[in-house]
């Protein structure tokens, strides 16, 4: 982790990254959400990717995970091209995402639905057979729920949690089976103070072969746990750099911390 | 037109080889050959015709259907009774005043009504339930096809054809040339045609009125992205009375249509239902152009159907539409989202 | 699509349990019925145990297999009733019965199953026909590929011998007993509808059924936890077309008799009702649903002369009940059942509370 990682896009091999887009734009009507976005991350890497509301970030990640199809380009994972794969598949490769709006099974339990995440990248998945008490699965879920500190609650309902626990589930089920790339969209929105602190330290302290881009507008929390940043604006990429270039940038300033923080 | 042609030459070439096709079959004299064929020329244009009209019926019992649907995601399955109840007011109407347009007109107005009531007293408390509002229009299915049935029995009626309307007229088209070389040109009943011909204009005047007009614009809105429509500060309740209102009366409307050139008893509403799912299927949920290409399609394949292959011709529409649910299941008019 | 307005089922997967475990956890009201219906021959006589009560346990399968895809998998298909008179047709066909030149008079130990199979692959097809569209759509859909069935039935001659169908459809005789004798085909239909509710129950449970209820919920996000929404709901509508392929054989058992009618449109749309009345959140549902319908059927005649009404109304009777139902309690006569006892239970402990506390003045 010591190296910084250069941020110079075509030079390097296609297969040696974790995700790479080239010239990927989304059309909606007229409206380009996205245009001629080309990107590297490289495994394990961990990347912010910053912007004012609109610049097409969340649209990144919809094409990314596939739940929009890209209107041009190509999208690898770890060298693959999974552009026209349903989300499914890519999820089975180790792509992870969470949602900015909480996206989970609320009539289910938090275990319940850790083990449901850890089921859908398992084989199995249409198993008729109860699972025993000594499921693997079930323990994997376990861990996980104590992986993002919501043990004291696993058999609740998660209708019944607090929003910034239902924000920790989001993340633990993102952590399910054996993610490569996780992609986390906004975690910190609407957390208090302490659970930031709390998320900044679950982040830091995934395993270090796990690679992650993150939207985020705190930049206290952003800034924290990533050793890159991206900047968007009008659904196009316009800086890449370093976190402390970033911050010192004159453009970025006025584009987007001006803006959003002035 | 052009901008179809540049875009997809292939299809654009199939479709001109087939109207020209259409063209030549329609206006040509047979020769034997093509009559041992397709079997006689007047079998033909008459199952063209009455496959082109029937879809005009259909036309007017869909569009109302697709609209409803596309609007306020309310798959009414009391469609059907719409349409008989219509069809049951018109004949009543039509033999107290003796008027076929009295007739129509009234079942218009009566069945809007009807319509407007479902809407205001039931769905409107349902909003956004989709699955509830279709049982409760299966079950109002129920209610009104026994309370027909009460009241008119299981007899068959028929719509009385007004004087000016009826009989059949000449069409420029050849029969068949006699031996003495005289050439039969074919009779065609002219209430078919009247109907034809009001279909066409309604569903041109539908489609200027969604894509011309203020309120127009609003509905094709509203189907678009219901929120959306809310968040303009339009009264949305009132838009959803006035389609529903609409969509009901063309059903009715369409009720003493049907009653005319074809017949009304019990079990009609069934048909005409299944015959509406089947054309917006095809045609494509909400579009009304979706729904003319659908009805369009179903009443020549009905009709084609009865004629070439009499045992499976009720089949044949159902044929098409899984064909289309496998290849394109948004169907055909539908806009991929 | 908000699908979801009557209150639907949500099962948590348990880790398995021993039987005893599973009959400890039953109640009082489970014991009464079950013990009921097990000694129903003694005390009803052949009219009830048949007519009522093994018809109203066939429609419930059919209907429970209705409520296995809207309850847990939020979707409307209303195809179950054409795949019960599918493979009605198909033990006709490939049995025996009256119309010998069609019927291949295979014995029921290969007719059976054939038919359960095809009817099944019929329910899979059908399903991934209409699976590839959402919410409210697949209704129509459903309902036209019903009623295509209807059509080809109604039309066919060679196969399905059209209008008349296939009568003197007569249940097997095996291991000394003839099951279309009244008291061994009420305990065949018993047995059947019996496991049918049991294996449902099950695999409510089972990581597909849980699976299937985030499909329900939230599809998208069961794709980004790498669930293939559009599989697991192909594979509910075969596990669904199992239940109804078998009630159909027993179907076609007990009418002796299959037609173009027993698949036609009303049919299709009365198992909707009686899923909706019994209730979708529960597999008990439909089987509650099934005898209100089957009583209704039966005495709506009497009961309208009864209070001087035409009795020919009896449909009327059967929709404004259904209207009511849909209106006043969307999970069906189980919700107002679970409601009643809610209510009951809350006011008796007030009324304990009170005591307790008012237990000192005067």
């Amino acid at each position: 982790m010591s190296a910084v990682p250069s941020l110079e896009r075509l030079n390097t091999a296609s297969s040696g990254n974790a995700l790479e887009l080239r010239g990927v734009s989304r059309l909606f009507g007229a409206l380009a959400a996205l245009s001629d976005v080309t990107l590297s991350v490289r495994p394990g890497e961990r990347r912010a990717v910053l912007g004012s509301n609109g610049a097409g970030k969340t649209t990144l990640f919809n094409c990314v995970t596939g739940d929009f199809s890209p209107s041009s380009g190509v999208i690898r994972f770890f060298g693959e091209d999974v552009t026209t794969f349903p989300p499914h598949e890519r999820i089975r490769r180790g792509l992870r995402r969470t949602y900015q709006i909480s996206s989970l099974f609320a009539g289910l339990t938090v275990v319940d639905n850790v083990y449901l995440a850890c089921r859908g990248v398992s084989r199995n998945r249409f198993s008729l057979r109860r699972p025993r008490r000594d499921d693997t699965l079930q323990h994997a879920a376990e861990s996980l729920v104590d992986a993002v500190h919501l043990t004291a609650v696993k058999d609740r309902l998660v209708g019944e949690l607090a929003y910034g626990q239902q924000r920790q589930l989001e993340i633990a089920l993102a952590l399910s089976g054996a993610p490569r790339f996780i992609l986390f969209d906004e975690p910190a929105a609407g957390l208090s103070p302490t659970e930031r602190q709390d998320l900044v330290q679950i982040l830091t302290s995934l395993p270090a072969h796990i690679g992650y881009i993150i939207i985020e507008h705190d930049m206290d929390v952003a800034l924290r746990v990533v050793e890159s940043v991206t900047m968007m604006h009008n659904g196009r990429i316009f800086k890449e750099g370093r976190p402390g270039e970033i911050e010192s940038d004159p453009e970025v300033q006025e584009l987007y911390l001006g803006g959003g923080h002035g | 037109m052009s901008d179809f042609i540049g875009r997809r030459p292939i299809w654009s070439l199939l479709i001109l080889i087939a109207i020209a096709l259409l063209a030549f079959l329609i206006f040509a004299v047979w020769t034997p050959w093509m009559e041992l064929t397709f079997g006689r020329k007047r079998v033909f244009l008459s199952a063209l015709f009455n496959g082109i009209t029937l879809g005009g019926l259909y036309f007017l019992v869909a569009s109302g259907f697709t609209l409803i649907f596309g609007l306020m995601r309310n798959v009414n399955l009391a469609h059907g009774s719409l349409y008989l109840f219509g069809g049951y007011v018109g004949y009543s109407i039509g033999n107290l005043t003796g008027s076929w347009f009295a007739a129509l007109i009234a079942a218009f107005v009566i069945v809007a009504l009807a319509g407007m009531l479902m809407q205001v007293l039931l769905f409107r408390w349902m909003e956004g339930q989709d699955l509830r509002q279709t049982l409760v229009t299966i079950g109002l299915s129920i209610i009104v096809a026994d309370l027909l049935l009460w009241s008119y029995g299981g007899d068959t009626f028929q719509v009385t054809t007004p004087d000016w309307l009826s009989g059949p007229i000449e069409l420029p088209f050849v029969v068949a040339l006699r031996s003495n070389g005289e050439a039969v040109m074919m009779m065609y009943p002219l209430v078919r045609i009247a109907i034809l011909i009001g279909a066409i204009i309604l569903g041109i005047a539908m489609w200027l009125v969604l894509n011309r007009t203020r309120i127009g614009m609003l509905v094709r809105a509203g189907v678009d992205d219901r929120d959306m429509l809310s968040a303009t500060g339009v009264r949305v309740q009132l838009v959803f009375i006035m389609v529903f209102a609409f969509g009901a009366g063309l059903a009715g409307l369409a009720g003493v249509v049907g009653g005319t050139f074809q017949s009304l008893q019990p079990g009609e509403d069934t048909k005409i239902l299944l015959s509406s799912l089947v054309v917006v299927i095809v045609g494509g949920m909400g579009s009304i152009p979706g729904a003319a290409m659908g009805a369009l399609i179903v009443g020549l394949a009905e009709q084609f159907g009865s004629v070439y292959m009499p045992t499976y011709a009720v089949m044949l529409t159902f044929v098409i539409m899984v064909v289309v649910l496998a290849i394109r299941p948004q169907g055909l008019a539908a806009v991929r989202r | 699509m908000a699908l979801a307005e009557p209150r639907l089922a949500i099962a948590t997967p348990r880790p398995r349990e021993g039987l005893s475990e599973v009959i400890a956890r039953q109640g009082t009201a489970f014991w009464i019925v079950a013990a009921l219906l097990l000694v129903m021959p003694l005390l009803a006589n052949p009219f009830w145990l048949v007519q009522i009560l093994a018809y109203a346990m066939i429609l419930g399968m059919i209907a429970l297999s209705l409520m296995f895809l809207a309850g847990y998998g939020g979707i409307v298909s209303l195809i179950q009733m054409t795949v019960a008179a599918f493979a009605a047709y198909l033990v006709a066909i490939f049995g025996d019965s009256a119309i010998t030149q069609i019927s291949l008079k295979w014995p029921w130990w290969t007719a059976v199953p054939v038919a359960i199979l095809l009817a099944t692959v019929f329910g899979t097809l059908g399903g991934a026909l209409s699976v590839r569209t959402e919410g409210i759509y697949t209704i129509m859909i459903t309902l036209a590929i019903g009623s295509a069935f209807y059509y080809l039935t109604l039309q066919n001659y060679t196969i399905f011998n059209g209008f008349s169908g296939f009568n003197g459809v007569l249940p097997p005789a095996f291991l000394g007993i003839d099951w279309g004798s009244t008291v061994p085909f009420y305990y065949l239909t018993l047995g059947c509808a019996a496991l049918a509710y049991a294996v449902v129950v099950y695999v409510s449970r089972a990581p597909f059924g849980l699976a299937l209820q985030g499909t329900r919920d939230n599809p998208r996000r069961m794709a980004a936890l790498g669930f293939d929404v559009v599989a697991h709901r192909i594979a509910a509508y075969a596990f669904a077309a199992v239940i109804a392929a078998f009630a159909g054989v027993l179907l076609v058992w007990y009418q002796r008799q299959v037609s173009p009618g027993t698949g036609g449109v009303g049919p299709v749309v009365d198992m909707l009702i009686i899923a909706v009345v019994g209730g979708l959140s529960r597999p008990i549902g439909p089987f509650i649903g099934a005898l209100v319908y089957v009583l209704l059927r039966t005495f709506s005649l009497d009961l309208l002369d009864w209070v001087g009404f035409e009795g020919k109304r009896y449909q009327l009777l059967i929709g404004l009940g259904f209207l009511v139902i849909v209106l006043f309690s969307p999970d069906g006569l189980i919700g107002i059942w679970q409601r009643l006892r809610d209510r009951y239970r809350k006011s008796r402990e007030t009324q304990a509370a009170q005591m307790r506390v008012g237990g000192g003045s005067p």
